[in-house]
């Protein structure tokens, strides 16, 4: 991939137009494959991620773009980054960004976004709200299964 | 609980897609540390049978997520109970966990980890002794029946596996489990040496299996059906002790040392670095050494009296080992 200055706009579902780097943007698989194939021209639509998503998304981009362009910061420093790009980010972005990650094919966001979830969730309630799912399990089945797992239950 | 739920739900906008794809939460869940898995089976119907499925453990593997899990036997005096617990790592606490879901384990069984399943043969329930033998599989803690052993082997006898291969061993035979096929091999070979009571333990190095009694070390190389004296090993009384690289590891109780045979130099060395873990154990018989993803892990038990009542504490210590060039060994 040559180091063009040619930039992209990048455009969320609500609309908002994000002006990049080609060399940050092509980092999502999905947006590289759409310049090849398609000849979308200079703007891109994204149709599954909003600009506040998109946002974060692009900022993460910039940073891991420049350090694989100029090799200034450490890995290090960069997984210090990572880890408080995620540190404060509430379920509910996590859960976006995450979806946002798969949907652009960004696989390094991706491993970041889902092990901090994994990271993050420790309760049932967590898991629930997290991942918008209901208990399905009658009381009694619910009982049996913290009967057969005292161990982990045990605080 | 429920209910929460479905009030956040309202206020989130409604573009949102309310499901990640499988193949994400897979990614998830195989991230999450094993000791949560009880509480995330407790999500939903479908959670419990991603927890329990092969597949969660192969993306496991995949994601370099693989955890080591510490297992131990402890026996509880006042009910006299031998139970098998975890080694439960959170963030605040490590505690053995009792896992309450696995039966009564018998006294003075052998027991072999093989990956995820740990085999537990022989022993005694009460006074009576047993043939029985049995496998745990740890990803769901459910234990597995297997045929009973040939012959019935008392007290004296230590197990060790090779190549899929787990080896019974007393002065009387070698019985061989074939843990492939989960069937005993017919054939009860007897012992090419005169053996005594084996009751230290047995630890394995490239493909041989040792052991000691009273008197002598022995080596068994089970592929070339051979047996001899191990001339080296016998200069210290090593017991309960275990392998990491190459290298035997055992508490020396009496002189509170951590001692190492080093099978290449063929020699018996101190592990240095652990002196002041160590001047805090009390001078007692048992202890046990334990291989544990690449670290030691060292249990020893600590009596106290506490209002005139004897109380007994197991301790236990992660040591990680460092080698160094002169082939000293700390421990840290």
């Amino acid at each position: 991939m040559s180091k063009s200055e040619k930039k992209i706009v990048l455009k969320s579902l609500d609309n908002e137009a994000f002006e990049v780097e080609k060399a940050v943007a092509l980092q999502s698989q999905t947006i590289w494959v759409m310049c090849e194939d398609k000849c979308v021209g200079n703007e891109i639509p994204l149709e599954n991620v909003t600009g506040q998503i998109l946002a974060k998304v692009i900022d993460y981009c910039k940073k891991h773009a420049v350090v694989d362009g100029d090799g200034d910061e450490s890995s290090e420093e960069l997984k210090n980054w990572d880890t408080e790009f995620t540190k404060n980010m509430d379920q509910s972005t996590l859960f976006n960004m995450i979806l946002a990650a798969n949907y652009l094919n960004i696989k390094s966001l991706l491993n970041l976004t889902c092990q901090a979830v994994a990271d993050k969730t420790k309760t049932i309630d967590e898991f629930h709200t997290f991942l918008n799912i209901e208990n399905n399990f009658t009381p009694e089945e619910e009982a049996q299964i913290c009967q057969e797992n005292l161990w982990a239950f045990d605080d | 609980m429920s209910s929460t739920v479905r009030a956040e739900n309202k206020q989130q906008p409604p573009f949102l897609i309310t499901s990640l794809p499988y193949d994400l939460i897979v990614d998830i869940v195989a991230r999450v540390a094993r000791c949560y898995y009880p509480i995330i089976s407790l999500v939903s119907k479908s959670f419990q049978s991603l927890v329990a499925s092969p597949e969660l453990y192969t993306r496991r593997s995949l994601l370099g997520c693989s955890e080591h899990c510490l297992y131990a036997v402890v026996f509880n005096k006042i009910t006299n109970e031998y139970r098998l617990c975890i080694l439960c790592r959170r963030v605040n606490s490590n505690r053995l966990v009792i896992i309450q879901s696995l039966p009564l384990m018998p006294s003075n069984g052998t027991y072999v980890a093989v990956g995820s399943k740990i085999y537990v043969v022989g022993g005694m329930y009460g006074r009576e002794f047993t043939s029985s033998a049995l496998s745990i599989v740890c990803r769901s803690h459910t234990v597995q029946r297997i045929s009973d052993t040939p012959m019935c082997m008392g007290n004296h006898k230590v197990a060790d596996i090779i190549d899929g291969k787990i080896y019974i061993i007393n002065y009387e035979g070698v019985m061989v489990l074939d843990t492939e096929t989960q069937i005993w091999e017919p054939e009860i070979k007897k012992p090419g040496i005169e053996l005594g009571y084996l009751w230290t333990g047995s630890v394995v190095m490239e493909d041989k299996i040792y052991m000691r009694d009273r008197r002598n070390s022995f080596v068994y190389e089970p592929k070339e059906s051979k047996w001899g004296l191990d001339e080296v090993l016998i200069s210290r009384d090593w017991e309960n002790a275990c392998v990491i690289d190459n290298v035997v590891y055992y508490y020396d109780y009496c002189n509170r040392k951590l001692r190492v045979y080093d099978s290449k130099q063929r020699c018996w060395r101190v592990v240095k670095g652990v002196e002041e873990l160590l001047r805090k154990t009390t001078c007692y018989a048992l202890s046990k050494t334990v291989s544990y993803g690449g670290k030691l892990a060292l249990f020893i038990s600590k009596h106290y009296q506490v209002a005139g009542k004897s109380t007994t504490e197991i301790w236990c210590a992660e040591i990680a080992l460092e080698r160094q060039q002169r082939g000293e060994i700390w421990g840290k």
